[in-house]
């Protein structure tokens, strides 16, 4: 049983639902989707439980993560309702509703509360620093004398902590909402046999494909898979520069200067560069607004990648700075590095954007499970009539 | 050419402004219809059956065309085309363009002797490229004035035409000539054209060889039509499951187009009832938004339908693809029930929307926001254009169908008879003083 809740529509619009009370429901953005299903109807399927506010369905979709926003249902939507944008704003808002410390939802709703939240904690970071760094070599660069690299990685380590608990809880309140308020009766075992595609997809993005394959428009069809491609590598890039950073910080907090064979530099490197290419693909994107992925910008939309880039170059800045032997400058840009690292980090992945991240692999995930779930309950045919 | 002086101009001869001219001219007024084409008749003549009674088109709009071509009070002039209208006098002077026919009218008989000796064939714009006739003929069977044309971007100059002609009315020589029309008040009959087949393209229209136009299945089914018989056009085969996807050309912004057509439900049902009768195997499936049959007995026609058997989806046509024997394939969600389905069918008619045909800055006037010629006073005078004496009947003032034509054909004309009489003192009753 559920209840209609008529301000669920406003709701979606905070967070960037545009047009969505135009559509009567012709069902031409769920036939032009090339991922929609039976099952998962959408967009029409999510629109449809904004228009009429059914809230508790809404909560419990999977539908708007099983969307790439390939923007054909925008680009062909007869009322100009765009759907694509719907879906992106649904996604925005179950972002809200898995986060059960609110803060998602603060940032989704409010630019104050987001830009806030990271000056507080960029300061916050300086203020540290600025309390508890060692001494300033001018001499030469001693990155470890003025950061020692105990405390930094011990900052690490807390903060990593401090993220996958929130990322926990937060997927778990998703899994409670989608999995367990449907009263669908899923056996335990589906959740082993199909955990390989939660991998799958997390690393892949396999679904993605399809939105290109049936494409017949080349120029779309290239910009399609361009936007995939550069998906795949900017996860890359970023899932690498995550794992250097908390296993292998004493590579980069470091004074030594590695020879370029090592993974150190090359690795380094490698995720520089589709860090940048990544951020700046998706905000000249977003300047020039011809891809339908990109015609419309949330707030939330330009923070994350102008958070990415700002990283990514003081990043660089800091490598050269220390190449070209520039003590203080080496130590200042590190300090700017931080403060721009740690609220990317600490907000935006588990309350902000990064967390499509996850959520969307382990919806394609969780669809799966209950596809497994369902199959079995069916009787096959002929089961009863031999019963008899 | 002589210069003329009217008291009503009918711009366009399709069944709005036949319509009109004949109201006019029975009460009394001097008409001129100025038709583009050489024949008039517009697009009603083309047409099979008219809804919601299934009565025959010719039938209807035949007896018409010949009574305007009759009419003691009605001047036609076809082939021609309006060039400028300008304020003079009391009313307006019209610079009219004579087209050459090559062929004298005075002299014509109609006797095709011409066409039948003619050896080129162009597909038939009449039959809208599904038939074909010569490069010099008479239109159409029906044709007013039953004279001679000759298309002279196909013809050979083989002169085979002109030594056959038994009258000696075939004239190579002939030039466009221009001559204006003095009229008192002009009435704009100007119609629809439909939307370009191929415009959306998820549809296919225009590569698909069996996705065509609502006008080439009303050439199908007209009893004049090129084979007399429904058959595709992609190989000539007998359709047995037929589709119409609806709201293929308005009502979408995509193509620019938002508001309805208003016509398109009806002809989808009426032609679904034609073919039930054409084809009694065929399966129909109308593909649909909304049903928007608003008219007298209209809702009953479509009530007829269903009952007939013709299948109505609530869901709008994604998009068509076509298999290997060029059947097209169409995806379409079905909205009652939330599932996504791909229907092959034999023949798609996509039901375009109606654009109209003459830009209304032709005729110094603004279009109103959907492109149609703007009616100010559409509830209190709703023929009036912007301009004094300037009228609008038809479709070239919105969409609409063939009753609505012909009753704004007879509005238009009563406030046309009631501004020429105020305009020129004809007819005016002298006004008593009641309480002298």
């Amino acid at each position: 049983m559920s209840r209609v809740d008529p301000t669920l529509l406003h709701e979606l619009k905070e967070y960037g639902a545009v047009g969505i009370e135009k559509c009567f429901n012709c069902g031409n953005c769920t036939a032009i989707c090339p991922l929609a299903s039976d099952e998962y109807p959408f967009p029409r399927s999510v629109i449809r439980r904004a228009q009429i506010g059914d809230k508790e369905r809404m909560k419990s979709q999977l539908d708007p993560w099983l969307c790439y926003y390939c923007g054909d249902c925008s680009a062909t939507c007869p009322k100009g309702a765009e759907p694509g944008e719907t879906m992106m704003a649904s996604r925005r808002w179950l972002t809200g509703q898995y986060d059960w410390t609110g803060l998602a939802r603060k940032f989704y709703t409010s630019l104050a509360w987001e830009l806030g939240s990271i000056i507080l904690v960029g300061l916050l970071v300086v203020w540290i620093i600025a309390m508890f760094h060692g001494p300033l070599v001018t001499e030469r660069v001693e990155l470890n004398t003025f950061a020692p690299l105990h405390i930094v990685h011990l900052a690490d380590w807390v903060m990593a902590g401090a993220l996958v608990f929130f990322i926990a809880t937060n997927v778990l309140r998703m899994y409670w909402l989608t999995m367990r308020r449907d009263g669908q009766k899923i056996p335990f075992k589906f959740y082993v046999t199909e955990a390989w595609q939660l991998v799958l997809h997390a690393l892949t993005q396999k679904r993605w494909a399809t939105c290109a394959a049936d494409e017949k428009d080349e120029k779309t069809r290239n910009a399609k898979r361009t936007a995939r491609t550069i998906h795949l590598l900017l996860v890359s890039g970023y899932g690498l520069m995550l794992v250097l950073i908390i296993f292998f910080l004493s590579w980069f907090q470091t004074d030594n200067i590695y020879p370029l064979w090592h993974p150190q530099r090359w690795l380094g490197y490698y995720a520089t560069v589709v860090l940048l290419l990544g951020a700046g693909w998706a905000l000249w994107g977003r300047v020039k607004k011809e891809v339908e992925m990109h015609r419309f910008s949330h707030p939330s939309d330009w923070i994350f990648p102008i958070l990415l880039l700002v990283v990514t170059l003081t990043g660089i800045l800091q490598h050269a700075f220390r190449y070209w032997d520039m003590p203080l400058a080496t130590y200042y840009t590190y300090v700017v590095h931080l403060a721009f690292t740690a609220p990317m980090l600490i907000l935006e992945v588990p309350f902000g954007k990064w967390a499509h991240l996850y959520y969307r692999p382990l919806a394609v995930y969780f669809q799966a499970v209950k596809e497994k779930a369902k199959a079995e309950q069916q009787v096959p045919e002929g089961a009863l009539a031999a019963a008899d | 050419m002589n210069n003329l002086k009217v008291d009503a101009l009918v711009i366009g001869g399709g069944i709005a402004g036949m319509q009109a001219a004949l109201d006019l001219g029975d009460q009394g007024f001097q008409v001129a219809l100025v038709e583009r084409e050489p024949s008039i008749g517009g697009k009603m003549i083309t047409l099979s059956k008219v809804f919601p009674t299934l009565d025959c088109c010719s039938c209807i709009t035949t007896p018409k065309m010949s009574a305007v071509a009759h009419h003691p009070n009605i001047t036609l002039f076809t082939y021609c085309e309006v060039q400028s209208i300008q304020e003079s006098g009391a009313g307006y002077g019209v610079a009219v363009l004579q087209k050459p026919r090559y062929v004298d009218v005075n002299k014509c008989t109609g006797c095709r002797q011409c066409e039948y000796e003619c050896p080129i064939t162009v597909p038939s714009t009449f039959d809208r490229g599904l038939g074909a006739y010569r490069a010099i003929r008479v239109p159409f069977s029906t044709a007013v004035p039953q004279k001679a044309v000759l298309d002279i971007d196909n013809c050979l100059l083989c002169g085979k035409c002109e030594k056959i002609c038994p009258v000696e009315a075939v004239d190579f020589n002939q030039q466009p000539e221009t001559f204006s029309i003095e009229a008192t008040a002009i009435l704009l009959a100007t119609g629809f054209e439909l939307t370009q087949l191929g415009a959306k393209k998820e549809y296919g229209g225009g590569k698909l060889p069996n996705v065509i136009d609502p006008l080439m299945m009303e050439r199908f089914l007209a009893p004049t039509g090129p084979y007399g018989r429904v058959l595709r056009p992609g190989d000539g085969m007998e359709p047995t499951t037929i589709a119409y996807v609806q709201c293929a050309g308005s009502r979408d912004q995509t193509q620019g187009i938002e508001y309805c057509s208003r016509v398109c439900c009806m002809y989808a049902i009426k032609q679904a009832m034609l073919i039930s009768g054409a084809l009694p195997m065929a399966e129909i499936t109308i593909y649909y938004m909304d049903i928007r049959t608003f008219g007298k007995g209209y809702e009953q026609f479509y009530q007829n339908a269903k009952a007939m058997g013709v299948e109505f989806v609530r869901g709008k046509v994604a998009s068509i693809r076509e298999d290997e024997k060029h059947n097209p394939i169409v995806k379409v969600e079905l909205t009652e029930e939330g599932r996504i389905i791909e229907r092959t069918h034999d023949m798609v008619i996509l039901s375009l929307g109606m654009i109209p045909t003459a830009s209304p800055s032709t005729f110094g006037l603004l279009p109103s926001s959907d492109g149609f010629i703007s009616l100010p006073a559409i509830n209190a005078s709703p023929s009036a254009t912007q301009r004094p004496g300037i009228f609008v009947t038809g479709a070239a003032g919105g969409p609409m169908d063939i009753v609505d034509s012909i009753v704004t054909a007879g509005a238009a004309a009563s406030e046309a008879s009631a501004y020429i009489r105020n305009k020129t003192g004809i007819g005016v009753a002298q006004r008593e003083v009641a309480y002298a």
